[in-house]
Parts: C-alpha cells; structure tokens; sequence
C-alpha cells in the first residue's frame, strides 16, 4: 500500500490543486503543491524502508505491480527533491493548471519508476507523455505551441509503440506481463521484446534519431523544461534501460547498440549545442548529449554509474533551465547573443556559473565524478570508446563555457544596452535556484572514496576500476573545452566563414528536425490523398450500384413495361383474328367442308406415315 | 423475467409517447428517460445478478411461438451480451438527455429514440436467430426515421443511402441464418441449440458460403473497409445524439453479431478464414485512422475514427477465432479486448458525437478550420473533449487503453506481424486528436466566435456521466472484465 501512495499522493493531489486554484490564492497553492511533493518524498522514503511488492489486478491476466528496485531507490526520492524547486519557481509567475499538471507530471514518474511489469510501465510511460503534452502546449494561444506539443506528443508515441510490442512479445512468450518474466524469455521473442524496449527507451530520451522532438518541446514554459529535461520524461527513458539492463544485456547485440547510440547522440548532441544560438536548445541538445554518456554507461554493464550520472546532471540541468529563464527575463528573449547579462544579474551569474562547471564537468564537483566514471566504464570495454567519451565530455566543457559566457558574461561597456531593466529575480526563484546549486554542490563529496563505495554497495551496483591517465586526458580535454568555448565568446570574434556556413544546419540536429517534420507532412498529404480516394472511388462503387439500379428500374418502366404490356396483347389480337377466321370456315356449303375432311384426312395420313418411318 | 423487463419498457414508452397527444418538450423527455432509465436499471440488475461461474447463457426467459418452425421468444445474455447492452442503455439515456432542436415535434423524437432502444436491446438480448434478424432490421426503421426526419444537410439522402446500403447487408445476413437453420437435422432458430450442435462443422464450400453470407452482411453494418461509405454521410447529416447511437449502439450490432453468430456457431469454418478477416480489420484499422486524418470536417473526421476502433474489435474476433497456435489464453486476451473496446468505443465517441452536435448547435458548422482558440471561451467544452479525444487515441487510464491493449497483445501472441502493424494506428489515431483539438481550441479565436456559449448545465451533466464511465473503466477495469472473461472464456473453449 506505501508504494502506491508514492505514485497516487500527486496522482490526486493534481486536480485536487486544479480545482481550489481561486479559493487558494498563490502562496497557498504553491504551499499545497509543496507539502504534497514533500509528503511524496517521505513516502518514497518509507517505501524505500520497507520494500516489498504490490499487486493490483484488472483481471486473471492483467495485474499492475509495483516493486522497489535499486534503480527506482535512486530515482524515486530524486524525482521530487528536483520537483520540489522548479514548482517552488513554477509557483511564482503560473496558474493552478500549470502547478497541476507538474504534480501530475511527477506522479505519472513515480508510477513509472516503480512499476514491476510491462503493463504498468506502458501505463505510466504514456501518462508522462500525456502530461508533457499539456504542460508543453501551456502557451496555447501562440499558433506555434501546440503544434510543437503534438510534435513532442508523437515522436515519443512513436517510441511508445515499441513498448506495445515489447508487451506483446513477453505475454506471447510467457502468459504475462511482468519484468520477470521478461528475464526468462528466451529465443526470437526476447530479440523483439529487447528490441521493443530500446526503441521507446531511445524515443524518451532524445537519442539519435529521435533528438529532434526535445526542441520542439522548448515551446513550454521555463519550469516545465526544467522538470522534463532533469527529472521525468527525458530520464524515464534512461531509467527504463538502467533498471532493465540485467535482462536486456541477456542480448547479445544490445551493448554495443546502446553504446553506439549513446555515442553518437553525446557528440552530435555536443556540436548541436556548441552550434546553437538558442539558451533553451542550446541545454536541450545538451541534454540528449549527457544522456547519451548515461547511454553508454548502461551499455558497457554499469547502470550504476549511469544512475549516479543521472542524479548530478538532474540538479545541474534543472538549475540551468531555471537560470536560462532568468536571463529570458531580463532580455525579453533566448536569443544568446543578446544576453552578457552578468552585470544585471550577478547572483543569478555566479550561480549558473557553478552549474555550468558542473556540465563542463571540472572537478571538484560531483558531476565530474561521474562523468569520469563513464569514461572508466567506457575503457572497460575498449580503449577507444574511453577516448570518444572523454571528447564528448570535452564538447560539453565547450557548451558549457559557451552558455554560460554568452548568457551571463560581462558585456563590454560599449554595448550595453540602454533598455530599462527588469526588475530582479523574485524570492522564490532565487531560492529554487540556490537550493539546486546547493545540491549540486554537496555531490562533490562522491569524489570521496568510502562515500562513493558504500552507496554503490548498498544499491548492489558496481564502479568500474579507474586509471588515473585517463582520468588526466578527460581533464585534458575539459581544460581544451573551456579554453576553446572562451575563445569563441570573446566580443566580436568570429567563425571561420567555412564554419559559420554549416553552423544553422548542425543548430538543428542536422536536419533532424526537418526530416521528423517532413515525415509527418507527407503522413498528413497521404490521409489527404486517401481522404479523396475515399469520397472518389471506393464510395463510386456505390454510387455506380444505385445508378445501375435506377437505370434498371427505368428499363423495366420503359422498354420491359412495353414488352410486358404488348406480349398478352398481341395474344389477345392473335386469338381475336383466328376466332373470325374459324368462323369464316362455317360457310352452311357441303363441298366446303368435304374438301376441309378430306384435307384433314390427308394430314392424318401423313402423320401416321411420318409416326411410320421414325 | 428481468431482461424481458429491459426489453419492452422502452417500447411501451414509445407506444406511449406515439398514442397519447399533447406534451411539451420538458414532458416528453421526462417520459422518454424515464422509460430508458428503468431498462438500464434493470440490465444493472442482471448484471449484479450474473454469475461469472455460471452457464454462457443467464436469466434466460422463454416462450413458445411457432414450434413447427422451431421459433420462440427467447431472451437470454452472456456476458458480452450483457456488457454492451448496458453501454447501448447508459447512451440512449445521455441521447435522450441531450439537448437538440426536435422541430417542434419532441414526442416522435422521443418515441423513436425509445422504439430503437429496444429493437437494439433486442439484438443484444435475443437467444433466437429469427428475433435476432428481426430486431436487426427494426433499428434500421428506427435511424432511417431519426436521420431523415431531424437531419440536417441532406438529410432525406443520407437516410436513404444509409437504409438501403445496410438493408442489403440484413439481406445477406438473412440467407446466412437460413442457411444455418437449414444445416440442423430438427431445424430450431434457438441459439444455445445452434452454439452447442456447430451444425455446419467439417461441410466445406457450403459453410464457406453461410459464412460469406453473415461476415459480409455484419461487415457493411460494422462496417469494414470497403464497405464503409454509408457511415460518414449518414453521421454528418444525422442529428448529435442520433450519431452517438448510431456509432456507440449500431455499429456494435455488426461486431456482437460476429461474436455470436459466426464465432459462436461455426468456429471451425471461421478459424479457416480467420486470417483474412483480420487482414481486412487492419486495412481498417489503418486505411480509417489515415482518412480521418485527412478530413477537414470534424463530424467526419470522428466518424472515420469510428471506422478503426472497430477495425480494432474484429481484429479482436478474428484473433479470438483463429486456432492456428493452441493458446486459449492469447485469443482470450484478445476477444475480451474486442468486447471492451465495443463498451469503450460507445461511449467515448458517444461523447465525441454529443460534443459534435453541440457545435453544430451553437454554428451549424463542422469546418474544424473555422474554429480556434476556443480553450479559454469554453473551458468545459475543451476539457470534455480533450478527455473524450485521449481516450479514443487509447490514453492508459481511460476505458479505450484497456481494450486496445489487451487487442494488441492478444494479436501479437497468434499474428504477431499484424500487431506490429496495427500499432502505427494508434500513432495515426493520436496525429488526427491533437491535430482536431489544436484546430478547434488553440491558437487563434475567429472574431465571429466571440460570443461562443460555454456547455449548459444539461450537456456538461451528461457528458460528465459519460466521462465519469471512460475513467472508470480505465482505472478500475475489474467489474467489466471479470463479466466479459467469463463468456470469452467458454467461447475460446478455456473453460
């Protein structure tokens, strides 16, 4: 019963805050929603005490279960600690609907992260997909927004599908739903199901080929960025392999897909982000790119070290968001090369500039812990993925300083701008914004030998060895990273026009973006064809039956009814003719009717004869 | 005693309605749900009343007729039977509930809607072919008279088309249940005699024919692509609350006589062609989501929807027919997912069809490009028909996640390409949703729209019930499956 409080207490906190949105006022709504993400947190926390499992059953064959799981230790209380700021932000500036559906949003995760069996997980997985939905299209009146809600919308559907038939293939396999019986799969189904799994996983978390979704999803406010790139919908992908990755690693060919997807989005993602002029994009593609490390972690056999990447990069990127958000305040955009808004915002400056650290991955932080663990991880398979890592990492430096350089440097006193200023940073966005930096700041103790060994033990995961010259080149790389991303922002520098020719192209996830939108052009120019061919030709046949009908029918009435009518007619005149002729024989003259006897004689004769020869 | 009650209570308020003279609208209605309300009370009864342990067939009532020809008035319900005939009640009670424009004549209105709520009952309900094909053919008078005389558009065409197109289909379902009737030695119409003698087992082309016959004639009333072009017309020019019966109730007609007719008294003969007729129900699964897709006109556009959820249920059947693995619990899964998805898909687009027919109130216009931004005019109008919209795109949570679900799983388990395929519908389904509610309620306000009224106390009431229902079936599906799995059990031969 505890662990289904954890989902249910948002679940139904959610319209309970929908509905006293005007009696509440503000400040209480925002202390509702609070206390409901604390009251989550402490269940998490009991739950977590006390293990254990739950089944709800729909019928003999469908049962709901949900189970504590090493994984869902870890992303169960981390969920609402970062809900906990970004609504306390949220709050400050949004309505009851928005309040709502990021408590939802948080219960749907919490379902997610706790389910036992596929149908659960289905569950959950399209909830947090409903959720960003509406929390996507909160803007509706802009033209633009809900088609980038629904853009979002249907590409992770489309990954929804693979879980669908995941679910298909383990009750084909097995007579059930649940994770277990997925481990005992065995031969062609498990590939299915295996295969299934991935591509919802890849959908959700913005991997190559499906990154482009998450830019589309920019179109929602600040908070629900925050919220969906650090703690729900972008990880619930990476979850769903880390907390599965003992029964898809059975696969032989899932490793080294994981790896090379999870490559590839970590550096295309790095150059989208170094290329992109966009603060939101810029941390979106950032986004794929980090998750695609967490990727690679989970398929060289640590999904550990992936978890422990994820709660770093949750903190930092959520704190980001928010900061980017401030920055938007002040310059009325997120263009970033209209902000250096360092001199207007300085607290809000040093504070980014901590997270942006953090991404870059520069030690002492805890998040540069964890990234050198993925590189660690990375040489436990092959010396060459370790190096791939380290530069992706590199990239993010890169991003990083680019960020955070564009966004909150100094301008030069030329250029600043003589717009009246925005008032400054409210309370509670400050504090929301502190709170995450202050947890970003406390996980510099993973570097902490015994620290770092005990939670891993304590979760049954396992830390790669580490090899300290490989720990130098990452370093290497970051401090390379750093230096080139502050050679790019000094004022007035330029690209290489080579380069600054290609860059549009590689901003949006070269083309990517135009690619997933074309697609869905030509489905919608097919279901317009189609629509036609409908009206045009399959209903013709029908037309042509009635038409062949009424063509008949004017037949019988014309042609058939003239036939019908003059056939008995004719008989009628036919018999009438011969009745006078008869009577015309009864002349009363005898030689008359001796030559008819004698006639009629002669033709019995000749057909007694004719009777005769047959 | 109870389902004979549920029969004719509607019917003797219609008799009442047509004979005595001189009610008001308020009146009338009052009647006419009156009358409704007590058949669906009494099918709540039958149904606490079911045991799920017990034989298919329950609360059976019987009366000789013409036993020379093997003719009685049975009554009885399975199940399935009962489950969907208690959905059919639940939406003539909101059709009769809903507001519209009656043209001065609330009376016929009413005493048609009342007349074709027990000739449907009566299908759902009869354990007699001959009834059966009776009451089949009653509901066509019923819509035929609904469509052409409370229309709009070109509503006398539509009716038209509509009545000959599926009397044709009655017809060929009529040679069918003779040729069946003729196949037993005692020639009898009782069902339970026809399911538990499979009269035309192992006799080839004849039975092929029989069944030609049947799955053509329920097909068109399903309808199944390609012969599905009586729908869309006969919903846009149909008043909303006759849409909603005639895609929540009328459509199952086709789906629920698939179940008892070929399923149930021929299963060997439909095993053989079980893969065909699950091809065609993903051609409409596919083939209705893409052309919704392509509709311009919001009316349309839902009634193409209609045309792949029930693509969804005969794939349901045919799954549930095939014997080409020996998993009872797969084909199971599947025709208990049909079953749901029949409840489901009658009250979510009964929902969908009532909000239609509200828009057509207010505009007496299904352009969804001359709508916008009306999230912030009509806030409730907007959150029923997100709901209603999530559902029928199979949001878990709502009753349709429970069917598809269970169709999709069940398929893969015995035709695992076709659910491979089937899934991009939902995909489909979902573009055509989002698209219809960013059309209609995001964006922009046209000037014109200004003044667009918000739900009455009346329409938000009964679509409320209704919505009430989707949730409830998505989130505590127990109460319906526990009554379904009962008779597909038997029916897959599980139990």
């Amino acid at each position: 019963m505890m662990l289904w409080l954890v989902p249910l207490v948002p679940l139904l906190l959610a319209p309970a805050l929908y509905l006293s949105g005007r009696r509440l006022g503000q400040a209480g709504l925002v202390a509702l929603a609070a206390s409901g993400l604390l009251v989550t947190l402490a269940m998490a926390g009991l739950a977590e005490a006390a293990g254990g499992a739950s089944r709800y059953a729909w019928s003999e064959t469908l049962t709901l279960g949900l189970a504590m799981s090493p994984a869902g230790r870890v992303a169960a209380l981390l969920v609402p600690l970062i809900a906990l700021p970004v609504v306390i932000y949220a709050g400050a500036g949004s309505g009851a609907r928005l309040l709502a559906l990021l408590v939802a949003f948080v219960g749907a995760m919490q379902l997610l992260i706790l389910a036992d069996d596929l149908l659960t997980l289905l569950i959950a997985w399209e909830l947090i997909g409903a959720c960003s939905w509406a929390l996507i299209s909160h803007r509706w009146e802009k033209p633009h927004v809900p088609r980038d809600a629904a853009t979002a919308f249907l590409v992770t559907r489309f990954g929804d599908l693979g879980l669908y038939i995941a679910a298909g293939a383990v009750f084909a396999g097995s007579g059930g739903f649940g994770y277990d019986d997925l481990a005992q799969l065995q031969g062609g189904l498990k590939h299915v199901a295996v295969a299934g799994l991935l591509l919802a996983a890849a959908a959700k978390s913005a991997q190559v080929p499906f990154s482009a979704w998450l830019f589309a999803a920019m179109s929602g406010p600040v908070p629900v960025s925050a919220l969906l790139h650090a703690a729900t919908l972008v990880s619930a992908g990476l979850y769903l392999i880390a907390r599965l990755e003992p029964a898809l690693s059975d696969v032989a060919w899932f490793a080294p897909v994981t790896v090379v997807i999870g490559l590839a989005t970590a550096l295309a993602g790095g150059i989208v982000a170094t290329c992109q002029d966009h603060a939101k994009k810029l941390l979106a593609a950032s986004t794929s790119a980090q998750y695609g490390l967490m990727w690679v972690a989970v398929g060289a056999g640590f999904p550990g070290v992936a978890l422990l990447y994820f709660v770093a990069h949750a903190f930092m990127k959520a704190g980001l968001f928010l900061s980017a958000g401030e920055a938007e305040r002040q310059a009325g955009t997120f263009d970033l090369t209209h902000m250096r808004l360092g001199r207007r915002l300085p607290g809000v400056a040093v504070m980014a500039l901590i997270l942006s650290l953090a991404l870059a991955g520069v030690a002492p932080l805890g998040a540069a812990w964890a990234k050198e663990q993925v590189v660690a991880a990375a040489y436990h398979q092959a010396v060459v993925l370790a190096l791939l890592v380290s530069l992706a990492g590199g990239l993010s430096a890169l991003y990083a300083t680019r960020f955070q350089r564009l966004a909150f440097g100094r301008p030069p006193h030329s250029l600043t701008p003589g717009l009246p200023e925005a008032p400054g940073p409210s309370v509670p966005a400050t504090l929301s914004l502190g709170a995450l930096v202050v947890g970003t700041l406390i996980l510099s103790v993973l570097w902490w030998p015994e620290l770092h060994r005990s939670i891993v033990e304590s979760l049954t995961f396992s830390l790669p060895p580490g090899h300290l010259w490989l720990l130098i080149v990452s370093l290497l790389l970051v401090a390379a990273g750093i230096a080139i991303g502050i050679w790019m922002t000094r004022p007035g520098q330029t690209l290489p026009a080579q380069l600054e020719a290609k860059r549009p192209m590689a901003a949006q996830w070269f083309g990517l973006s135009a690619a997933t939108a074309a697609l869905a052009g030509w489905t919608s120019v097919l279901g317009h064809r189609l629509a036609r061919f409908d009206d045009e030709v399959v209903d013709a046949g029908l037309r042509a039956t009635a038409r062949a009908g009424e063509w008949l029918a004017r037949l019988g009435a014309g042609r058939g009814e003239w036939l019908g009518e003059s056939l008995p007619g004719s008989l009628t005149r036919l018999s009438e003719w011969g009745g006078r002729w008869a009577r015309q024989a009864q002349s009363g003259q005898t030689h008359h009717y001796y030559t008819g006897i004698a006639v009629g004689c002669g033709v019995i004769l000749v057909l007694l004869w004719i009777g005769a020869l047959l | 005693m109870i389902l004979t009650f549920a029969l004719f209570i509607p019917w003797l308020g219609a008799l009442a309605l047509a004979v005595l003279n001189g009610w008001t609208q308020g009146q009338a209605r009052r009647v006419a749900a009156a009358s409704a309300g007590l058949s669906l009370l009494a099918l709540v009864f039958a149904w606490l009343g079911f045991n799920p342990d017990g034989p298919l067939f329950q609360h059976i009532d019987e009366v000789s007729w013409v036993p020379s020809l093997g003719v009685a008035y049975r009554v009885g319900a399975d199940g399935i039977a009962l489950a969907v005939a208690t959905m059919s009640a639940v939406l003539f009670v909101a059709a009769i509930f809903y507001p519209v424009e009656t043209r001065g004549q609330p009376r016929q209105y009413y005493a048609w809607l009342l007349f074709l709520q027990g000739a449907a009952l009566g299908v759902f309900l009869t354990l007699d072919l001959l009834l059966f094909y009776v009451f089949f053919d009653l509901t066509l008078v019923g819509m035929f008279f609904l469509i052409g005389r409370w229309g709009h558009g070109e509503a006398q065409t539509a009716a038209l088309k509509f009545f000959l197109y599926t009397f044709a289909g009655s017809l060929l379902l009529l040679l069918g249940i003779i040729g069946l009737y003729l196949s037993l030695e005692t020639p009898t119409f009782d069902m339970r005699v026809l399911i538990a003698e499979q009269p035309l087992a192992g006799t080839g082309t004849y039975a092929g024919l029989v069944f030609l016959a049947l799955m053509l004639g329920l097909a068109i009333k399903t309808p199944l692509v390609p012969l599905h072009t009586w729908l869309p017309q006969a919903h846009v020019d149909a008043p909303g609350p006759a849409s909603a019966i005639l895609a929540g109730v009328l459509l199952k007609l086709g789906t629920f006589g698939m179940i008892r007719l070929p399923l149930a008294m021929m299963a060997e003969t439909f095993a053989t062609y079980a893969l065909p007729v699950a091809i065609l129900a993903l051609v409409a699964i596919l083939y209705g989501a893409l052309v919704a897709l392509g509709q311009a006109n919001l009316k349309r556009r839902i009634a193409y929807t209609s045309i792949n959820h029930m693509g969804y249920t005969v794939l349901g059947i045919a799954v549930a027919a095939s014997l080409l693995t020996d998993n009872p619990a797969a084909r199971q899964l599947a025709l208990t997912g049909a079953t749901v998805e029949m409840v489901a898909h009658g009250l979510i687009t009964g929902a969908l069809f009532l909000i239609s027919g509200s828009f057509w109130q207010r505009t007496g216009d299904y352009a969804l490009d001359h709508y916008g931004g009306l999230a912030y005019q009509a806030p409730l109008l907007t959150g029923f028909t997100v709901l209603a919209a999530f559902a029928s795109l199979g949001m878990p949570g709502l009753a349709g996640f429970v069917a598809e679900f269970q169709v999709f799983t069940g398929t893969f388990a015995i035709y695992p390409w076709l659910a491979v395929l089937g899934v991009l519908g939902i995909l489909v389904t979902a573009a055509l949703f989002l698209d219809m509610l960013r059309r209609l309620f995001f964006g922009r306000l046209p000037t014109n729209l200004g003044h667009f009224p918000e739900l009455s106390r009346r329409e938000w009431s009964v679509l409320g019930v209704l919505s009430l229902g989707i949730v409830v079936i998505g989130v505590y599906p127990r109460f319906l499956l526990t009554l379904i799995d009962a008779s597909s059990a038997i029916l897959v031969g599980g139990r």
